[in-house]
């Protein structure tokens, strides 16, 4: 799956251009942003490599509705996914030239440090521990944590709540970046209760197992949507989780490569064309506008 | 090994949590298997038949399964407790069949004469059990016991994914996937921490089964 | 019955009927034993003599017939069964002496788990039954140290110890080397002597001449004839047990 490859000659240069106009043509989907015709990158450069091979490998959650979610079909579906098709375009990429890969929580700086994907796009939030060991590119979307409970639920109005009602139980998922946030506004730790997916957490609110659920506002809202008139949101949003885009630790370029492509997608509507044909179109939800980038380092 | 190093606080108290889990698992184990296996060799037809469908349906049915059945199932019936025990229950459920098996195999392994004996003396089906076959099936049912006995332990990694928080699994995830760590360094200390349960019970095991040998 | 208690039989088995699968073990099997009474049943490899043994204490179900012990119909399996077999001796072909237990542990189980004798009187009894069969110096000793004859001995002990109304021999000789085969046959003997009920499944026709009241002769899971042991050896009546004698004088 490693995709390093030897720099690129200049008469390699020269033949990419037919070899990526092959690809764009053989490109049958509508709706799937047109590869650019003309990419052309400095030789030696992450972009060069990938447009030369003709092939990106691309990680991203496969359980997360509107993000990431592999249905019955081969290739997952969600707002990730549709930025990850705007980047492999602009780097003359078709999408079937986009290999996708599971890329769960917790194997995601491996998937990367290891080479076996180009990037990641995978609900990732951007923070400091994790920087350690890879550089984002990005953000291009600003999540924030949030509190579902039952449509009857009045105990609890936001995390301050939780310290008040130590018989209140709320779930998360185990590993995930809201389930260490809630952990500073609990009254024990056994009022949080982990699972490895949010249906379990779901499947336990309806069985009365936990009262509530937190995690990034997007996904409670598609519960909610999915769920009529069981769950509702409670309180703000009590954080910000920017997601990024997670690539090899140090490539510079291709960081800023990236954040040019989001740029880009901005400014053609392909960014929120994106967002509405994925996860905007559960009920509540806002179109956003891309964050500024931050640099990349 | 720094991410288990600098975590050593995390992994500590997974390591409490999980000997909590595996020693109630351990013990709820050997009551309702030894139970089971009374069952299985009663002369009572209904308590025989119990015994068998319980191994028949429980042992071939995957661990996952019988945790989700008891983290989401009997809830479902209006039943609550909490997800610890739920997890240790379902821990329970499984291992007791293969604790009956091995304790079943053991009981047949005595010659039916030993039982013969005892009953012709008048010892009921229970002393029969207790005071002639038992003693002497233990010294063929310890290496299989504790076969079973270290698969559980094994097997408790699995109650993380039921809401059992805390234990090493846990805290492996934890930290590989909100902090980041490496996985490999992250596992490796899991399974240093599971050696720590599972190797000191291998040597009381080989203890036990040299006494017994002794003895005879 | 009209009957006072000693005149009614001890053991009075009726149409007993066994199957093992497609073979009938036995075919409707009578027989009474009366107190202090000694019935010796003997007959080919495959007659049903050991398993009519079996039935007598319930380690063998019945398919049919009904077995009376003291009046009391065997009762199915679960405690009163139990009560009833303490009353019943019964000594194994193969011994089946409790190979964990000390000699001494086998003879005092039964008294003390069953029983509820007080532990120093139920050794003290062991002790005297041990000397009694001669094997009282192995008292501490664990049975695989003890050679056949002396199992079987430890073996007769720990039936006595229950102070039985009968004792049930199974084939008690069968599994010994010839130069222990006397020792035991001695003991029981003894124990015919002493009046105790019994019922003696063996091939030892020695003994048969000697200790028995009563022959009962078996062949194809039926009885074919029962005799006084003077009339049956000289003069058998059966075509079945004059073929079985003529065999074994031909040895």
């Amino acid at each position: 799956m490693h995709l390093r490859r030897s720099a690129l000659t200049a008469a390699a240069a020269a033949s990419l251009l037919a070899l990526t106009a092959c690809g764009g043509g053989s490109s049958d989907t509508g709706d799937a942003p047109e590869p650019v015709e003309s990419a052309s990158f400095e030789a030696g450069t992450t972009m060069a490599e990938l447009s030369q091979a003709g092939a990106i490998t691309i990680g991203t959650k496969f359980d997360q509705p509107g993000f990431g979610l592999r249905g019955l079909g081969d290739t997952p579906e969600g707002f990730d996914v549709e930025v990850g098709k705007g980047i492999a375009a602009q780097l003359g990429l078709s999408e079937d030239q986009i290999t996708w890969v599971e890329a769960p929580s917790s194997q995601r700086e491996d998937l990367i440090t290891q080479g076996s994907v180009d990037m990641v796009i995978a609900t990732y939030t951007i923070n400091d521990t994790r920087k350690e060991r890879i550089t984002f590119a990005g953000p291009y979307y600003v999540a924030g944590q949030q509190i579902m409970v039952g449509e009857a639920e009045d105990r609890l109005t936001g995390p301050d709540d939780l310290r008040a009602n130590p018989d209140l139980k709320i779930c998360s998922v185990n590993g995930s970046t809201p389930s260490e946030n809630i952990r500073e506004y609990l009254a024990s730790p056994d009022q949080l209760v982990l699972f490895e997916v949010y249906d379990d957490c779901v499947t336990a609110m309806k069985n009365g197992q936990v009262q509530a659920m937190t995690t990034d506002n997007v996904i409670l809202t598609g519960y909610v949507a999915e769920n009529e008139g069981e769950f509702k949101l409670v309180g703000e949003q009590f954080t910000e989780e920017p997601y990024g885009i997670g690539i090899t630790k140090g490539d510079t370029a291709f960081c800023e490569f990236v954040n040019g492509a989001l740029q880009t997608m901005s400014e053609d509507g392909s960014y929120e064309e994106a967002w509405t044909s994925t996860a905007g179109e559960y009920e509540g939800t806002e179109v956003p506008t891309l964050p500024t980038a931050d640099a990349c380092v | 090994m720094d991410p288990v190093l600098e975590n050593l606080d995390l992994f500590w108290g997974g390591f409490v949590r999980s000997l909590g889990i595996v020693l109630w698992a351990f013990a709820g184990s050997m009551v309702l298997g030894t139970a089971l296996a009374v069952c299985r060799v009663s002369p009572v037809p209904v308590l025989r038949a119990v015994g068998t469908g319980y191994v028949a349906v429980v042992r071939n049915t995957p661990l996952t399964v019988v945790l989700f059945l008891f983290a989401f199932g009997i809830p479902a019936l209006q039943v609550n407790a909490s997800f610890y025990v739920f997890g240790v229950a379902g821990l329970v459920v499984y291992t007791a069949a293969f604790v009956c098996e091995a304790i079943r195999s053991g009981i047949n392994a005595v010659a039916p004469g030993q039982a013969e004996a005892a009953r012709a003396i008048g010892l009921t089906f229970g002393q029969t059990l207790t005071q002639v076959v038992l003693p002497q099936a233990v010294r063929t049912v310890v290496p299989p016991l504790g076969n079973v006995q270290i698969a559980m332990v094994k097997n408790s990694a699995v109650v993380g994914a039921f809401g059992v928080g805390g234990e090493l699994f846990s805290v492996a995830t934890r930290l590989t996937s909100a902090q980041g760590e490496p996985r490999l360094p992250v596992y490796l200390g899991v399974a240093a921490f599971f050696l720590l349960i599972t190797l000191p019970a291998g040597a009381l095991l080989a203890r036990t089964e040299q006494r017994l040998a002794v003895a005879r | 019955m009209g009957t006072t208690a000693a005149e009614q039989p001890l053991v009075v088995a009726r149409g007993v009927v066994k199957r093992f699968g497609d073979h009938a073990a036995l075919k409707g099997v009578d027989l009474t034993v009366h107190r202090g009474e000694v019935v010796v049943v003997i007959g080919p490899s495959g007659s049903g003599k050991s398993t009519l043994c079996r039935t007598l204490n319930r380690l063998e179900t019945v398919d049919g017939g009904t077995i009376e012990i003291d009046g009391q119909p065997l009762p199915a399996e679960g405690r009163e069964l139990a009560r009833l077999r303490a009353d019943v001796g019964m000594v194994f072909q193969s011994f089946n002496l409790f190979a964990h237990k000390t000699v001494l542990e086998n003879v005092t189980l039964g008294p003390v788990k069953v029983r509820r004798q007080p532990r120093a009187k139920a050794e003290q009894r062991a002790r005297e039954l041990l000397d009694r069969v001669g094997v009282g110096s192995q008292a501490e000793k664990l049975p695989a140290q003890l050679s056949g004859g002396q199992q079987q001995r430890v073996a007769i002990a720990r039936a006595l110890a229950m102070d039985p109304k009968v004792m049930l021999f199974d084939e008690p000789t069968s599994a010994l080397d010839p130069e222990m085969i006397n020792e035991v046959l001695d003991v029981m003997t003894g124990l015919a002597k002493d009046g105790m009920t019994m019922v003696v499944v063996t091939h030892e026709m020695g003994f048969a001449r000697r200790a028995a009241d009563r022959v009962v002769f078996m062949a194809d899971g039926e009885v074919a004839e029962v005799a006084e042991p003077e009339a049956f050896f000289t003069a058998p009546s059966s075509r079945r047990a004059q073929d079985f004698l003529s065999k074994l004088l031909t040895h």
